[in-house]
């Protein structure tokens, strides 16, 4: 994990888009997936496809994080299924989270004093993903490599960011910087 | 040396390290280390408080939390606090404390006169005094009684406080471990060292701030807990927190600690004072200890009557001899201790009067040339503010003597503390050795240690704790961690003295006063008296004698009024039991329980995507649950700026932003078959490209929710749902999927924060839109009322909708969020010429209440569709939810509220929300109320939308709208709802 003294928060730029599976064809959309190469993450954990990031946390349903562009949702993941018989449906949330990377040392420190998750990494460890409550407002946390990834509704975005900041300044609040997907996805996450 | 009666030096104390402090503003001096009773004590000061009822002058009876006495007022920067313990207070530089519950002065108190009434004054008193005449419990009593009752006075700091320079005074941190060691005595320090050798994540809390317990008052015991200590901090899987207090157990391993972080915060320049902890566990060891337990006996309040362990603590840990010729009370020989300790520092002892006839401690005691009274008890103490002398009594020849002392330290034995295992569900048990009752927890919560659970001294307390560690880290083997073999041995125990049984001893009867609760001034006779009125069952006992409801929770005294009701009673005391123990074990602040959730992050504030832009052109922004919504772009007060916002939207083009709104995408095979069952009306039916007003009932078929949904596709749905029921009506919808309709295949997805949206009304409407929707005929025959499409909105990807809050001609555009502003700025560019404007969430309930449309203030829950007009809605065929409960007779039933308009008769009176409608017969009938209310722009006078008695057939009336609360009453017409274009004209225009 990174050596940042203190917290750093991060925004990041991130489209987000929801695949829901059809009832009843999950094996199927799996086998899809699979077959182009796509790592389907279990319930409550995150994993990297190239520069993208594939987040479970309740079932039949997967957030697809990547990069901000303006292809549509099937260009994400291009010839996975025929669009007339699809074994899912994409919709697209981008816009409606704010997202943050938390790095440092005292991060887990700061988490503690909002969130109700034990985000020890021998509990949380970098691949496993959650939804909770932090601070009043439902978010999302993901554990990469480099660091922890926070999703909170875009409406909420600043006041959880407010208190990020608020709370992090006696542990020592890094100077606020942006990270692209690239960072976020720098190293596999087994 | 710091104050009179500090003999030597204590292990908490550092006598180098000299603090002034104020007590009644007396100024006196302490060490650091001290506690402010310890402080006291040492400058020679005994009472120190006013009892609760009596006003009773009082001095501290304990020396640590169970303190029923020490209540203080501190006074600093955070203002003025009551009820702080005098007994686990820090002392500090500057300390600033005062008594409590006395007028004018603690040495002359007025209320003392209390006590020469304290036989009008029994338990219970105020259920049979004060009854008449009638009048007199709310104008006098009460107030008098709330007047004299309490203890301390709460007060806001002089100037500003600390909060105002750092932030919240509390927080709140959540913790997780394997095992959770509640208590750092001999059995928590040997248990915790066991745990954390079996590799499990430990968090060790302490309600002192040194760990040790009893066994840091001998110096065996010292030297063992230092080795102990410094074997634990080698340990990278255990964490200790001391001055940490459990305060709760709860269901599923999740325990409260308050920690006071006054030093620490102190050091980093923060006002953080208190820290709650919300503790995660798979498994407690309780090692919380016992509590000497007082006897009751006339006179057992007295100033210098405290208790030997607390005699003890305070000449080991603060060097203070409590008294220069103590005498003792007691009935077990662990209580010996104080008295060899005191005599071993150079104290005349005045005597032990032991109700025993044997003691192995008794022949330690003579031996040291400590006279012992065996078989004897005190039934009497004598002086005022002060011991100065006592009355013992021989059990068998029933001879009196009299004895000279300054202090008496009781000690009727030892009762585990089984509170915090009771809240985790501990049963308990009744051990005869001890006179005790001791907890049995279930293997799956944890164990109990030690003391807790009535194994005395170190050596076995420690054993029991290692023994009950073990057990638990059998349980938890799969989990745990490698095993640290590395890890520092345990060191060896000091043996503990053979000691003999102590012989139960509760009450000594005689002439005066014997409390058994002294922090609420409950006497033995209280409690009979309770039984004799037939509060007989210890749960009635307590709360008709309030015995154990004080903040300290009757800790030392608690197992004596059982034993006094027993004997009421004529039962043993096992039978009678003990009262529930609940959280909080101990007083918590209420700072402490808002921790950092204060000022600006008291409650979320949900922003719009365009908050910036809103705020940058002058909105003035109203609160709406946990939105910030424009209210009126202008700063002035009154209705003059809405009014103009609102006529502007009437008759040129307004532009409001409805972000807010819920919206959930359906989507799925079986979509439009589920919206059927979730909303009164079909949905099946509806063309793709078209909206439906969508009704949804409750299953009691109260309107739920309203909306419109707008079919994009064959197989995909978008429902929107009102601001305030966004949330539940997601959870609504994901719980009949989930609950009801598991075998259809339908998703919903909350898009609710992906969609800005935004609607732009009025008359010009069509030409501002015409300007930025590029590929779509706009006419109204290609797009008519309540059509929806997807569309090119300012080169961007949306969706529009023909749909109209306002009345007006209107259409609602949705963008992502991310292209809000964008969109927003096209739109303004767009109307420019034709003079849009951006209007607020007052001139749209201006334009709503014209129209007739409904809100919360409508949809409030008890309302039903035909209440409101929708019976025409309910479909006739086909389920759907509420279906079954809207054919009760009572929804059809004469006399329910219907939804009506209303407007003054003299266009110049005021309408009032929440106005009774009445008929000027009878005023003090109420036929309905106002709902909502505004001045209308579409005509002269004010509209307002009301729930009448059978409302719609008195369209045409004249009622009285009445206003008790303004002193008003003016004549209204009742008129049907929509008051304005009721044929629709403008929004199909």
């Amino acid at each position: 994990m990174s050596a940042v003294e203190g917290m750093r928060i991060a925004r990041c730029a991130i489209d987000v888009r929801e695949i829901c599976v059809a009832r009843a064809r999950g094996e199927e959309f799996g086998r899809r997936v699979r077959e182009h190469g796509v790592p389907l993450p279990d319930i409550g954990h995150v994993t990297v496809h190239g520069e993208r990031l594939m987040m479970c946390i309740r079932p039949g349903r997967y957030l697809l994080l990547a990069a901000p562009q303006p292809d549509s949702s099937a260009a994400l993941m291009p010839g996975l299924w025929p669009p007339d018989a699809a074994p899912a449906a994409v919709i697209d949330l981008t816009g409606g989270h704010g997202a943050v990377l938390l790095q440092g040392t005292r991060r887990l420190d700061v988490l503690a004093r909002g969130c109700r998750l034990d985000l020890d990494p021998a509990h949380f460890p970098v691949g496993r993903a959650a939804a909770t409550i932090m601070v009043q407002v439902p978010v999302m946390l993901a554990a990469l490599p480099a660091g922890l990834l926070l999703l909170a509704p875009a409406s909420t975005a600043r006041h959880v960011h407010e208190w990020l900041e608020a709370t992090a300044r006696p542990f020592g609040l890094v100077p606020q910087s942006s990270v692209g997907m690239a960072e976020l996805c720098r190293s596999s996450v087994q | 040396m710091s104050g009179p009666a500090r003999i030597g030096a204590g292990s908490d104390t550092d006598a180098a390290a000299k603090l002034r402090f104020r007590f009644d503003d007396r100024p006196m001096q302490g060490l650091a280390g001290d506690t402010l009773a310890s402080a006291l004590l040492a400058n020679g000061v005994r009472v120190v408080a006013r009892s609760f009822k009596y006003h009773r002058p009082r001095g501290p009876l304990t020396c640590g939390p169970e303190e029923p006495n020490a209540l203080v007022d501190v006074i600093g920067a955070m203002g003025r606090e009551p009820n702080r313990l005098a007994t686990t207070l820090a002392l500090h530089e500057g300390l600033e404390a005062q008594s409590q519950n006395r007028w004018p002065s603690l040495r002359t108190d007025l209320l003392a006169v209390n006590d020469r009434l304290a036989r009008f004054l029994p338990a219970g008193f105020y259920y049979k005094t004060f009854m008449a005449p009638g009048w007199a419990w709310e104008r006098l009593y009460e107030p008098l009684i709330r007047r004299a009752a309490g203890f301390g006075r709460i007060a806001p700091p002089r100037h500003g406080g600390a909060n105002a320079h750092h932030g919240a005074c509390a927080e709140t941190v959540h913790d997780h471990c394997d095992v959770l060691v509640v208590g750092a005595g001999a059995a928590g320090l040997a248990g915790a060292h066991a745990l954390a050798v079996a590799g499990l994540r430990v968090l060790l809390v302490e309600q002192q701030p040194a760990f040790g317990g009893g066994a840091r008052l001998d110096a065996s015991g010292q030297a063992w807990c230092d080795s102990m200590c410094a074997a634990l901090r080698r340990f990278g899987n255990l964490r200790c927190l001391p001055g940490t207090t459990l305060v709760g157990a709860y269901g599923h391993g999740v325990y409260a600690a308050l920690q006071d972080s006054t030093s620490e915060a102190a050091a980093a320049g923060r006002g953080l004072r208190e820290r709650l902890r919300v503790i995660r566990a798979r498994r407690v060891l309780f090692a919380t200890g016992a509590v000497e337990r007082l006897v009751a006996f006339p006179g057992n309040d007295r100033p210098g009557v405290m208790l030997a362990g607390a005699a003890l603590n305070y000449l080991r840990r603060f060097g203070v001899a409590v008294g220069q010729r103590p005498a003792w009370f007691l009935n077990n020989d662990e209580a010996y201790e104080s008295a060899l300790a005191l005599h071993e520092a150079g104290v005349e002892c005045a005597g032990i009067i032991d109700a025993r006839t044997h003691s192995l401690a008794a022949e330690r005691a003579r031996t040291a040339g400590i006279a012992v009274h065996l078989g004897a008890v005190v039934d009497a103490v004598h002086g005022g503010n002060a011991v100065s002398g006592l009355r013992y009594r021989d059990l068998r020849g029933g001879e009196v003597r009299r004895l000279r002392a300054d202090c008496l330290l009781v000690s009727g034995g030892y009762s585990p503390s089984t509170a915090l295992a009771c809240q985790a569900g501990a049963s308990l048990q009744w051990q005869q050795r001890i006179a005790a009752f001791v907890p049995q927890l279930a293997p799956e919560t944890g164990q109990v240690a030690g003391a807790a659970r009535g194994v005395f001294g170190l050596a076995a307390a420690a054993l029991d704790g290692a023994g009950a560690a073990r057990r638990i880290a059998g349980q938890l083997q799969s989990i745990a961690g490698p095993a640290r073999t590395d890890a520092a041995p345990q060191p060896p125990l000091p043996p503990d003295p053979e000691a003999t049984d102590l012989v139960p001893l509760w009450e000594v009867a005689g002439r005066g006063k014997s409390f058994v609760d002294l922090q609420n001034d409950v006497t033995a006779d209280d409690v009979r008296l309770a039984a004799r009125e037939g509060y007989t069952h210890v749960e009635h006992m307590k709360r008709y004698t309030t015995h154990g409801m004080g903040a300290d929770q009757g800790r030392t005294g608690g197992l004596v009024g059982s034993a006094v009701l027993a004997d009421a009673l004529g039962v043993p005391v096992e039978q009678v039991g003990q009262s529930k123990p609940r959280p909080y074990a101990q007083p918590v602040p209420l700072a402490a329980l808002a921790g950092a959730e204060t000022g600006a992050h008291f409650k979320p504030k949900r922003r719009l995507p365009l908050h910036d832009w809103h705020e940058a052109a002058g909105a003035t922004f109203v609160s709406i649950g946990t939105w910030l919504r424009p209210l009126v772009y202008s700063a002035r007060k009154g209705w003059e700026p809405v009014l103009a916002e609102a006529r502007h939207v009437r008759g040129q083009v307004g532009i409001t932003d409805v972000s807010t709104l819920g919206k959930i995408d359906v989507q799925g095979a079986d979509a439009a078959r589920f919206l059927d069952f979730i909303y009164a009306n079909t949905f099946s039916t509806l063309p793709v490209g078209r909206a439906r007003y969508g009704l949804m009932l409750r299953e009691d078929a109260m309107v739920f929710d309203d909306g419109t949904t707008s079919r994009l596709g064959p197989n995909h749905f978008l429902v929107t749902t009102t601001t305030a029921n966004a949330t539940a009506v997601l959870e609504h919808m994901e719980f009949h999927l989930q609950a009801n309709c598991t075998r259809l295949d339908v998703h919903l997805t909350d898009v609710s924060e992906r969609w800005a949206q935004f609607a732009v009304a009025g008359p010009q409407a069509r030409a501002v839109l015409s300007a930025v929707a590029s590929g779509l005929d706009l006419s109204n025959a290609a797009f008519p009322f309540m059509a929806a499409a997807t569309a090119t909105i300012a080169g961007l990807p949306g969706r529009l909708f023909r749909i109209s809050f306002s009345g007006e001609l209107a259409y609602e555009i949705a963008v992502p969020a991310g292209a809000a502003t964008a969109v927003w700025s096209a739109l303004l560019e767009a109307g420019a010429p034709h003079g849009i404007r951006p209007y607020g969430l007052d001139a749209l309930n201006t334009l709503r209440i014209e129209k007739g449309h409904v809100t919360g203030a409508e949809l409030n829950g008890n309302t039903s569709a035909d209440d409101l007009g929708f019976q025409r809605l309910l479909k006739s065929d086909g389920d759907f939810i509420g279906r079954a409960l809207a054919r009760r007779p009572a929804l059809a039933a004469p006399g329910r509220l219907q939804l009506v308009g209303v407007r003054p008769v003299d266009p110049a009176r005021r309408l009032r929300n929440g106005a009774q409608l009445v008929t000027a017969t009878e005023p003090k009938l109420s036929l309905g109320y106002l709902t909502s209310a505004t001045p209308a722009v579409a005509f002269e006078g004010w509209a307002g939308l009301a729930l009448l008695a059978d409302g719609r057939a008195r369209i045409g009336e004249r009622l009285q709208a009445s206003s008790p609360v303004h002193g008003e009453s003016i004549e209204v017409s009742i008129v049907s709802p929509h008051m304005y274009d009721p044929e629709n004209r403008r929004v199909r225009g």
